[in-house]
């Protein structure tokens, strides 16, 4: 018998799209929501433009792979909803949904008629999460962003990369991850809280102000001791603290050497370990890893101020020893001794090389019915009543039209074939795809 | 009126086990209302001796970082290497709702005080294991640290910079212990499905969160790059990675900060037109209002002189600010690249009511904390109190809520109980 689903029963109207709003509801139906997307192909974002369609298939609505993986577990109901129709059917959608997500900017859905108050006459315990860029108040709301706009904003992206150089930043959307792990884990608040309660509210999630709390330690910094970031040796690349300049806490642990990447075997691109000793024990274990060389028997390395002051000529030397070791070999080595070491890891070394996410069965092939089967990403977490899980492929546009209209909602086939010949499910300036054929028949 | 509603989770009481690992998902809790107890060890969590400290004097009840991840928590200690430290544990979980630990797969079975012994007493319990690799797998007892999750998590591989900008530069890692935050995401999550699985069901359940996990998880597309098309992605500064080369969108401004700008990829007729109307706003437009760059082609070819001549000078112009605002006003996503401190002074993390007077009443004074993520309109966020002091609340939660004694809590202090 399977085992029931965390979300089980629960539906949510998705109006989300790009990446921070698909990425929260993937969550949602990972862990069992009935997760319906509504789009359409006229304004459409998420699918297109694609960079990631297999070499030997066409670009086109169906074929994009990261919007495969983003939208696992979800149905696609294709409507326009700024047709008088459109709205008329999302509002008996929300009637008998749980949550409402989207991820427009702030006015958007206001100016559908859709806002929060209405959607509470539709839907007395409805729980909204919006997710805008920066927030439906305060005087800038009507800003827009993106991941690297609002890493920037926010300080994130200045707490990234190497002292007296531009910042490195993140080399993604950090906050479209992130962004949608605060939309999902509002939505979860709130469905909580409406089930104890019954009281339904609007959540007001910001990506740009979400961003803010996650540099806790440094903001405190300056708002407690008046130190800010901009400031010699900040931020200090791979390092806890960077060699020549005032020795201060750089806000990702101990203050500690070695604390650094170094180069493997045979040296390509993504042949680095990092290294990292806490304590001096682990100092020591590092040694005897290392063959006990007699560089790393003298004084001044034996204890962490003295590999700080010395940080320069100790990084030098590890980083000859590590040119010895392909980045498995070295992890291996160090871990078994009770050493901190790891690879760094490219995608193809996660989904290839990695035994601990091939052990965990982090990549699963799902079969997708334009893309046919590839690996998708799984839950990082285990559920022992309610296991989460990749069910059901990402859904090709409008895939599930008829059978929300028809099954859900109630309408007639006849009405179905009306809001195809209307343009309500598909524009009628485009050629309908062969399963929206099919479903009409 | 929202001042006085409580939170969304007030009533779930959190028992809290952690280290620097999980004391994150513990203030997510704690600050949406439910009433986090963090059990310590007698003399306090080793996190306690991590800076930066207030005005630099290093003291286990001055650490910045310990303040700020274990905002609107309570505070007790407890030995659970004494079979009376068990015991009292035993008791706690009794009545709680989750349990949240970061211990080294298989210390709570080696102390009694697995999920299915605790499970006995409390069938509605949540427990959740918040550990590096999971409790299984042939990784599952390496060592680890933030900068490690970060290597092997493959943020490393997707952040760095443009050989033209640093040359033979390694593999950044973000600071800011980002790992942690992105496991405690995750197992925020899932405590948050079982709770609601709970209302439902009445029954409680394990979890086993892996942060390797978690960080595999935030790349966005490099995992899709590479299942759908091979592509391993190579680092850029300040932007995305990328299977090739991509322009630049990050400038420098006049005060020696940086702006993100994102132009390339976006350089349509449309787009130019309104970077025209922009930059000649400050006189900067150059021959961009040209009727020649209404033509697609005539853009494309002279997309480098746009980005590398135009758009990089019209912001070398000015301060970074003046730039990030003059561009949102105009539909423009671009943004200032600030030190966090400039937050405290943004208007409208001000309007939004984002900044907290936390009140420290041991050291006669207030400080301002981050607020939240998101506006919670009918159950709103709040930090409770400030970080606890080592065994703030043994007497409260003991003696208050356990029913010990005065003397009884004596004995356990003296014997290195609590």
């Amino acid at each position: 018998m399977p085992r029931p689903r965390a979300l089980e029963n629960v539906r949510v109207v998705d109006f989300s799209w790009v990446r921070a709003g698909p990425w929260a509801t993937r969550w949602l139906g990972a862990l069992g929501a009935e997760v319906i997307k509504i789009e359409w192909p006229e304004s459409e974002r998420g699918r297109l433009p694609s960079t990631t369609t297999p070499q030997h298939l066409e670009v086109n609505l169906n074929t994009s792979g990261n919007f495969a993986d983003t939208n696992v577990n979800k149905k696609s109901l294709s409507l326009n909803v700024r047709s008088v129709k459109g709205l008329e059917i999302v509002k008996r959608l929300i009637a008998v949904s749980d949550i409402v997500i989207e991820n427009f900017s702030s006015r958007v859905l206001r100016n559908w008629g859709l806002d929060y108050d209405e959607l509470c006459r539709i839907k007395p315990d409805i729980v909204y999460v919006s997710m805008s860029g920066y927030g439906h108040t305060g005087r800038n709301h009507h800003y827009t962003t993106f991941g690297p706009v609002a890493q920037a904003v926010s300080g994130l992206t200045y707490l990234s990369g190497l002292p007296d150089t531009p910042p490195a930043g993140w080399g993604w959307s950090y906050m479209d991850d992130t962004g949608g792990m605060y939309g999902a884990m509002c939505a979860l608040t709130g469905l909580y809280h409406r089930n104890v309660t019954g009281q339904g509210q609007h959540i007001d999630l910001s990506q740009m102000v979400s961003s803010v709390p996650l540099n806790g330690p440094a903001l405190l910094d300056y708002s407690v001791n008046r130190r800010g970031s901009r400031r010699a040796g900040f931020p200090p690349g791979n390092r806890a603290h960077w060699p020549g300049t005032p020795l201060v806490n750089n806000y990702r642990g101990p203050t500690v050497a070695p604390h650094n990447a170094y180069r493997t075997h045979p040296g390509e691109y993504n042949d680095w370990c990092v290294i990292v000793c806490h304590v001096d024990e682990e100092w020591q274990r590092l040694v005897q890893v290392m063959g006990a060389p007699l560089w790393a028997t003298l004084e001044k390395f034996a204890t962490v101020a003295g590999r700080l002051r010395h940080q320069e000529e100790l990084d030098r030397h590890i980083e000859a020893w590590s040119m010895t070791l392909g980045k498995y070999q070295l992890t291996e080595r160090c871990q078994a001794a009770g050493v901190r070491a790891l690879p760094v890891q490219s995608a193809e070394d996660r989904v290839e090389h990695d035994p601990q996410l091939r052990y965990r069965q982090m990549y699963l092939a799902i079969e997708h019915p334009a893309l046919g089967s590839h690996k998708a990403q799984n839950a990082p977490f285990e559920l022992s009543e309610t296991p989460a899980s990749n069910h059901l492929p990402a859904p090709l546009i409008g895939q599930h039209t008829r059978e929300i209209v028809e099954d859900l909602l109630g309408y007639s086939r006849e009405e179905l074939r009306a809001g195809f010949a209307d343009g309500t499910f598909w524009p009628t300036t485009r050629a309908r795809l062969s399963y929206m054929e099919e479903m009409l028949q | 009126m929202s001042e006085t509603l409580p939170g969304p989770l007030a009533g779930l009481r959190v028992l809290e086990l952690v280290d620097e690992k999980g004391r994150f998902c513990g203030k997510l809790l704690g600050d949406l209302g439910a009433d986090v107890v963090k059990v310590e060890p007698p003399g306090g969590e080793p996190s306690r001796h991590v800076g930066p400290f207030f005005d630099d004097i290093p003291d286990p009840e001055r650490s910045l970082s310990f303040w700020y991840y274990n905002t609107s928590k309570r505070g007790i200690t407890l030995n659970l290497e004494t079979a009376d430290g068990r015991e009292l544990f035993g008791r706690l979980a009794a009545t709680s709702d989750v349990i949240l630990e970061t211990l080294r797969p298989g210390v709570l079975t080696s102390l009694g005080l697995d999920y299915a012994t605790l499970c006995e007493q409390n069938p509605r319990l949540i427990l959740c294991s918040l550990t590096p690799f999971g409790q299984t797998g042939p990784w599952r007892d390496f060592l680890s640290s933030d900068l490690l999750h970060m290597a092997a998590g493959g943020e490393m591989a997707s952040c760095g910079y443009d050989e033209a900008d640093v040359p033979n530069a390694p593999p950044i890692a973000p600071g800011g212990g980002n790992a942690w935050h992105m496991g405690c995401h995750y197992a925020y999550l899932a405590i948050m499905a079982a709770l609601v699985h709970r209302t439902v069901s009445g029954q409680g359940q394990y979890i086993d969160v892996s942060i390797h996990e978690a960080c595999a998880l935030t790349t966005e597309s490099a995992i899709a790059n590479y299942v759908y098309r091979g592509e391993v992605l190579r680092r850029q500064t300040g932007r995305h990675h990328a299977a090739g080369p991509t322009p630049r969108t990050q400038f420098r401004a006049k005060d020696g900060t940086y702006v993100c700008a994102l132009v390339g990829g976006r350089l349509n007729p449309r787009f130019v037109k309104e970077l025209a109307e922009l930059l000649d706003s400050y006189g900067m437009a150059g021959d961009l209002k040209d009727p020649k760059y209404q033509d697609q082609a005539v853009i494309t070819a002279n997309a480098p002189h746009i980005i590398n001549d135009l758009v990089a000078n019209f912001i070398a112009s000015l301060p970074a600010e003046e730039v990030y605002h003059a561009a949102q006003e105009r539909g423009f996503t671009w943004g200032a690249v600030r030190a966090p401190e400039a937050l405290l002074d943004d208007p409208h993390l001000h309007d939004r009511g984002f900044w907290k007077q936390v009140e420290h009443e041991e050291l006669g004074r207030s400080f301002v904390y981050p607020g939240e993520a998101a506006i919670y309109n009918g159950s709103p966020w709040r930090i409770s109190r400030r970080a606890p002091l080592i065994g703030e609340h043994n007497a409260e939660i003991f003696c208050g809520e356990l029913g010990l004694s005065r003397g009884e809590l004596s004995v356990l202090a003296e014997s290195r109980v609590i």
